[in-house]
């Protein structure tokens, strides 16, 4: 009889750490998953990201409705190919071939990083286009910079368990991704 | 090996821990009132005050709260939580650059996201180090996040407030 008792505990406890991370528990499922399969997760979440933005500038007046899908097609670019190379700048970095991780294995568990970044672009475009919302700072923003929590644990891990030389990669991963982020804007708005 | 009297090499270790996440939190501190639109000496000391009340405010009180929260691991190492709240606190560093790129080198205005999820990062990875070394996996992983919601959003506001 303790069997379903137990059952039900660990149901209410999964589903109440699915309602406060929904991310992780997506991650969880992502992770396994082959690189180009994996890496749509960063590629829709951006996409959403840059769309988000752009629906923010159109409502102000300052982009038009071609300028707001271009926008979400290079943030559809810089999800996937821009991902894929950061993550294959920390693989080289961290020599992570020698630890029998491959380069695939690097991308797909830095796209499932991104899954936190697809839930909050996800609900961002819905408060967007539902109650005009501004959106982009506040989910959009936050939604990245979620990412960097299972991001520095697969940073960690790539590194061999090196601490300090995981917090310098991953810092050095922000910095690039915010550089990029601003240089994408430059050449949009 | 004593390197400074009366300290430990690991008592220095974990202490230097301690230095660079207040540092984090003196770098948010620092780059909030660039964010107003017009800075003055008054913001500039409260939101040093504050940054500096809550780098030595949340690591107090999270280390507190993990030890009560994982008694039986004390049997094994007295300090669990003081060193696993000291390895969690490590990682506002990357925020606290991004904070500073973000405002200092592309002109960005919103730096709080940042330190919310800094904190929150730091003071779940904490309970994730002690989940993973035996203690209540689920209470480790949702009462940190808990209190660091408390703690970003408490600062946010007050942030909010400033001069």
């Amino acid at each position: 009889m303790a069997t379903p008792t137990k059952t039900a505990a660990v149901n209410w406890k999964s589903l109440l750490a699915i309602f406060f991370n929904p991310g992780e528990a997506l991650k969880e499922k992502a992770v396994g998953l082959a690189w180009p399969v994996a890496i749509v997760i960063p590629g829709i979440s951006f996409a959403l990201f840059f769309l988000q933005t752009g629906l923010d500038l159109y409502r102000t007046g300052r982009m038009n409705v071609w300028l707001v899908v271009l926008l979400a097609f290079m943030g559809l670019l810089y999800g996937t190919v821009g991902i894929m190379g950061l993550a294959a700048l920390v693989w080289l970095l961290t020599f992570a071939g020698k630890r029998e991780v491959g380069i695939g294995r690097a991308i797909s568990s830095f796209a499932a990083g991104y899954a936190a970044t697809l839930i909050y672009s996800l609900l961002g475009i819905i408060f967007s286009a539902i109650l005009g919302w501004r959106t982009s700072v506040a989910f959009g923003v936050t939604g990245v910079l979620w990412a960097f929590r299972p991001n520095m644990a697969t940073i960690k891990h790539m590194t061999g368990g090196k601490k300090i030389y995981s917090l310098f990669l991953t810092t050095l991963c922000g910095v690039i991704l915010l550089l990029g982020w601003s240089l994408l804007g430059k050449i949009n708005v | 090996m004593v390197l400074i009297p009366g300290f430990t090499k690991a008592e220095l270790k974990e202490n230097a821990k301690y230095w660079i996440s207040y540092l984090s939190f003196l770098s948010f501190g620092l780059v909030v009132p660039f964010t107003k639109s017009k800075l003055s000496a008054l913001t500039f000391i409260v939101s040093i005050v504050l940054a500096l009340l809550l780098a030595f405010l949340t690591p107090f009180l999270s280390t507190l709260l993990l030890t009560l929260l994982n008694r039986p691991l004390k049997e094994v190492d007295a300090l669990f939580a003081y060193t696993a709240v000291a390895d969690g606190m490590l990682f506002m560093l990357p925020f606290a650059i991004m904070a500073l790129t973000a405002r200092f080198a592309l002109g960005w205005g919103a730096v709080m996201p940042f330190a919310s999820t800094g904190l929150t990062t730091a003071m779940a990875t904490a309970g994730a180090e002690l989940a993973g070394k035996g203690g209540k996996g689920f209470l480790n992983m949702m009462i940190p996040s808990l209190l660091a919601l408390v703690f970003s959003t408490v600062w946010i506001l007050l942030c909010g407030l400033l001069p």
